[in-house]
């Protein structure tokens, strides 16, 4: 069999790779989608439909993503299943590949499956509670409607969502125990540092600067106004594709280095 | 065969473990690496099967490199820590699930070394007592038929009748073509197991020899008074007398101690490395 990469292999090792922990990956999935569930019910309560599917949809999508990206390498808690894990005649590379597909792959289409279904009954309960006979039945029915993922709020997520599960993946190879703890604080205290630094470096070139968050607008107040600045065109889709394509494939291959260079 | 060229290992470069250590293992036999606690024996192991990378020196196992983890090579070895920990899972579900890595494992083998260890259950793994699922693991890695098994303390955690059943289920397994490397601080759960003894202390190895060579070289005795002109290694008081270990002039046949000669191996190092050169 091949050193690298064999396809019976691979598939024994997503096969064991699920099967031996079917409680803790299908229970952490479904905690996610039952919290995803449970956000869009309260904020769609408290909020319009919009706010509801936004922060569900982030939510659900992040933090699942994230919860299940420090799971699959999560084997060094104990002597036993870190040595067990990496001493299983498989490649590197297939062990690598088994925790991107789980958690890239079958994460987030079961997610979106999981929250097109979810939004389409929300909506669909919307939709039926309505006067049909209404005079603004029709501007009513078309205001809502499932959230889109090809426009704003589902691009800014998928880009979210491969950065921090990045994040965990390399991070879960890094530390032993409670590595979702520590990443999470380490990933919080990178966020708020360059917070500060995007405010520092704005503060420098702007006055009355209100806020420099995230990383390509910076919100200024020249009296009572509140006025945006924005980075030029070409400049921002360079930064976006950074921060879309080339930060989460160094972190995903990052993993694959730690994974490589592991000690146990 | 393992090959060990000059080793250097340690987790902290000014701190190491082993230092330029030399060491061939060759099949077909049974080593027991006896050592103190912290003397490094499962760091050993661990580099051995590529857990841990040499500092310098360089490991090979039946000519792969153990670091580089390729499956060919983990195939044909097996590493059973000290603790061992089970999935959740039935026995059938783990050999669904494990045993395809391993394209020698035998099933009817398993099945057969479960019922001389007495591990039966349908239940989940994970409900058996420790001792049982160390059991379970040590089962099924002798089933897995590789030619190379790393046990680092397997004792540790079985009753006493469970030690004698893995001492002659090991023995009867062993053949030609396998290696099998037991590291232990329990040194009797050993005895009349091993058929080669390696002694390690301090990060060097003070003895690799085989248990004819130890008994033609040492002699294991009870005595009232220490006889004069002999190179004492170890005396120790017994019930009646002292229990010694010397150098075997006489050329007597006598039953090894496992403990009283890794005492006089570490407590007297340059002298029983002067015996065994001799």
């Amino acid at each position: 069999m091949n050193n690298t990469f064999n396809v019976k292999r691979f598939g024994w090792l997503l096969k064991k790779t699920i099967l031996e922990r079917p409680a803790q990956l299908l229970g952490l999935t479904a905690l996610s989608f039952l919290l995803s569930f449970i956000i869009y019910g309260i904020v769609r309560m408290m909020s319009d439909f919009e706010d509801a599917q936004n922060f569900s949809f982030l939510i659900g999508l992040i933090g699942g993503g994230c919860f299940l990206a420090s799971f699959v390498f999560g084997h060094f808690t104990t002597n036993a299943a870190g040595s067990s894990f990496l001493t299983l005649p498989a490649s590197l590379f297939e062990k690598w590949l088994c925790g991107v597909v789980i958690t890239g792959v079958f994460y987030l289409f079961l997610y979106l499956l999981f929250f097109r279904l979810m939004d389409i009954g929300f909506v669909a309960v919307y939709h039926h509670g309505l006067d049909h006979k209404g005079p603004y039945f029709k501007e009513q029915y078309e205001a809502v409607r499932v959230l889109a993922y090809d426009e704003f709020i589902a691009d800014k997520a998928f880009m979210m969502f491969f950065n921090f599960a990045g994040i965990m993946l390399v991070g879960s190879l890094y530390f032993n125990k409670a590595a979702f703890i520590k990443v999470a604080l380490i990933g919080c205290g990178i966020c708020l540092g360059a917070f500060l630094l995007n405010m520092l470096i704005a503060n420098i070139f702007f006055k009355n600067v209100q806020t420099a968050f995230p990383y390509y607008l910076v919100w200024l107040m020249e009296g009572k106004e509140r006025g945006r600045l924005e980075l030029p065109e070409a400049t921002l889709q360079i930064v976006h594709a950074f921060f879309k394509y080339i930060i989460p494939v160094i972190l995903w291959a990052l993993a694959f280095l730690r994974l490589k260079e592991k000690e146990f | 065969m393992i090959v060990i060229n000059n080793l250097s290992f340690g987790y902290n470069r000014k701190k190491l473990l082993y230092q330029h250590l030399q060491l061939t293992l060759e099949t077909g036999n049974i080593y027991g690496l006896l050592g103190r606690n912290g003397a490094g024996k499962s760091t050993l192991l661990k580099n051995i099967i590529g857990l841990l990378y040499p500092l310098e020196g360089n490991i090979l196992v039946n000519g792969h490199v153990p670091g580089k983890r390729q499956p060919n090579f983990l195939e044909t070895i097996y590493f059973i820590p000290e603790e061992v920990l089970v999935p959740a899972i039935t026995i059938d579900r783990y050999i669904d699930l494990f045993s395809p890595f391993y394209p020698l494992f035998n099933r009817e083998h398993l099945m057969v070394y479960l019922d001389r260890l007495e591990v039966v259950t349908k239940d989940k793994l994970n409900t058996l007592s420790f001792g049982q699922q160390k059991k379970f693991i040590i089962a099924f890695a002798l089933a897995c038929n590789t030619k190379v098994l790393l046990l680092d303390e397997p004792t540790n955690g079985l009753d006493i009748p469970s030690k004698k059943r893995f001492r002659k289920l090991v023995a009867s397994v062993m053949n030609e073509d396998r290696m099998i490397f037991i590291s232990t601080h329990q040194i009797r759960d050993l005895d009349n197991l091993i058929d080669q003894v390696i002694i390690v202390d301090n990060g060097q190895l003070l003895l690799n020899a085989s248990i004819p060579s130890i008994s033609e070289k040492l002699s294991f005795k009870t005595v009232d008074e220490i006889p004069e002109g002999l190179n004492v290694l170890y005396e120790e008081d017994a019930l009646k007398g002292k229990s010694i270990v010397v150098e075997n002039i006489r050329k007597e046949e006598t039953k090894i101690n496992l403990e009283h000669l890794f005492n006089a191996i570490t407590e007297n190092p340059a002298l029983a490395k002067s015996i065994f050169n001799n």
